[in-house]
């Protein structure tokens, strides 16, 4: 459950017992494969069983089709969410609730509950109010789903799913601004594939696309956590390396050109060899003013590489400027 | 002996009969249960009810749901030649699918609401139904 809807549930949780008399609130989320279940602490785990089946049930019935109890992986969140802790009969058993539809624009995406140990618990009033409540919601969640998907739009390469070159000219101005600011080492790593257009030309731009987007996904799972891996274009990536001197940015990008030649690429059953070419700068040790020149820099590496026969690592040479 | 003329008239008429007060009856199940879970929620509810009973009565699909309310008007043009007790029940079947739906959500807060203004019309209905 992502931290907006966190937030959301837990604020409308939060008010919910100034206006019902309840044992439980429910909100049950629908991510992918994936639904949450976010509900008080002080439930038995035999009243949450009983709720999550009767929501589940719910979003069954309204929803586009059906969902098996046994299939879905369930992830149940506890949090105290009424002012005052309530401890619940560990025997308790759900007698009523009301259960409503998440539902904006169509779509369901997931459900609120209000549930009691008490038989009819709830009246038409209560309904009245929890179904605004609900709306609310709905709307909020819509409104955060709607605004997080642009973001991402905005941010990812929409093939690799790494960063792309918008955020990586933030990230790499964020970067810069640090290090020459705290005299921090700074590494750019930039890596392209060699003889790509031979993989498009030959076998075809779906199995490029292939290519690229393993290659993204070695180069993502090569870095720490702290570094962004982007796509900078076409079949080039590029590493922003922050407190790395260039021991160990040469290390990370030896380590990539290994990886990458030791690796074969599965293409329609059979095998292809790839190989990269990288380029390194550094800030401080080639004394770049701007982010520009630091990526010049890399870049002069970078073609540095492919001069020298492609497959390999090149750092910057300041007498070749 | 009733001529078949007369008996094709009086079929009309209580086709006509049947499906206002069905209409009727949606309208008031409309009213009171959008005041209780809005109208987003109702017009899913409908629209699911409508699928459901879709295959058995495809008169039923003729009807438009929106979250404005709900339009009989296309249905009624579309039923006048059906027969009344096809209406009947086809209408019997939605409204019996929505009680459904409503006890799913709430159990019996819907439902109580509904019952009084409910149980008389369908037995309205089932009366003109068995004069024929």
């Amino acid at each position: 459950m992502s931290f907006e809807i966190r937030e959301i549930v837990e604020s409308a949780g939060a008010n919910l017992p100034n206006l019902f008399d309840f044992a439980s609130f429910g909100v049950l989320w629908k991510e992918g494969p994936h639904l949450y279940l976010y509900q008080e602490e002080s439930c038995p785990p035999s009243f949450t069983q009983e709720v999550v089946k009767n929501m589940i049930s719910v979003l069954s019935i309204l929803g586009e089709e059906p969902i098996d109890v046994n299939q879905v992986n369930l992830h149940v969140e506890k949090r105290k969410l009424k002012s005052k802790q309530i401890f619940m009969d560990p025997a308790a058993t759900l007698k009523s609730h009301l259960t409503l539809p998440l539902a904006a624009e169509g779509g369901i995406s997931g459900c609120i509950s209000l549930n009691s140990d008490r038989p009819n618990a709830f009246d038409a009033q209560d309904l009245q109010f929890f179904s605004v409540i609900g709306y609310q919601m709905a709307a909020t969640l819509k409104h955060f789903q709607r605004f997080s998907s642009i973001k991402n739009i905005a941010i990812y390469d929409t093939l690799t799913n790494l960063y792309n070159r918008r955020y990586f000219e933030e990230r790499l101005g964020v970067e810069v601004q640090k290090a020459f600011h705290t005299g921090a080492f700074l590494s750019l790593v930039m890596v392209d594939i060699d003889y790509f257009k031979r993989v498009n030309d030959t076998l075809g731009h779906p199995m490029g696309d292939k290519v690229l987007c393993e290659i993204g996904s070695l180069l993502k799972n090569s870095v720490r956590k702290k570094d962004t891996v982007a796509r900078y274009g076409g079949e080039e990536f590029i590493l922003i390396l922050p407190d790395a001197n260039l021991e160990a940015s040469s290390m990370i990008a030896e380590r990539i050109r290994r990886m990458v030649e030791k690796n074969p690429f599965e293409i329609d059953q059979a095998q292809i060899n790839m190989t990269v070419s990288i380029g390194i700068s550094n800030f401080p040790s080639h004394q770049a003013r701007s982010k520009e020149e630091l990526v010049k820099m890399a870049d002069q590496a970078l073609y540095e590489a492919k001069g020298g026969g492609r497959n390999r690592v090149c750092v910057f040479d300041p007498a070749k400027r | 002996m009733v001529s078949p003329g007369k008996e094709d008239k009086k079929e009309k008429w209580s086709a006509d009969l049947v499906l206002d007060l069905y209409s009727n009856l949606l309208m008031e199940i409309w009213e009171i249960v959008s005041a209780l879970l809005g109208e987003t929620i109702l017009e899913l509810i409908f629209t699911l009810a409508i699928k459901k009973l879709g295959d058995k009565y495809p008169f039923l699909a003729s009807m438009k749901v929106s979250e404005e309310g709900i339009s009989l008007q296309e249905l009624k043009e579309n039923c006048r030649t059906m027969a009344p007790i096809e209406i009947h029940r086809g209408f019997q079947g939605l409204i019996n699918h929505l009680f459904h739906l409503f006890s799913a959500l709430a159990e019996g807060v819907i439902s109580r609401e509904l019952f009084p203004k409910v149980l008389p019309k369908v037995r309205e209905a089932e009366r003109i139904i068995s004069q024929r």
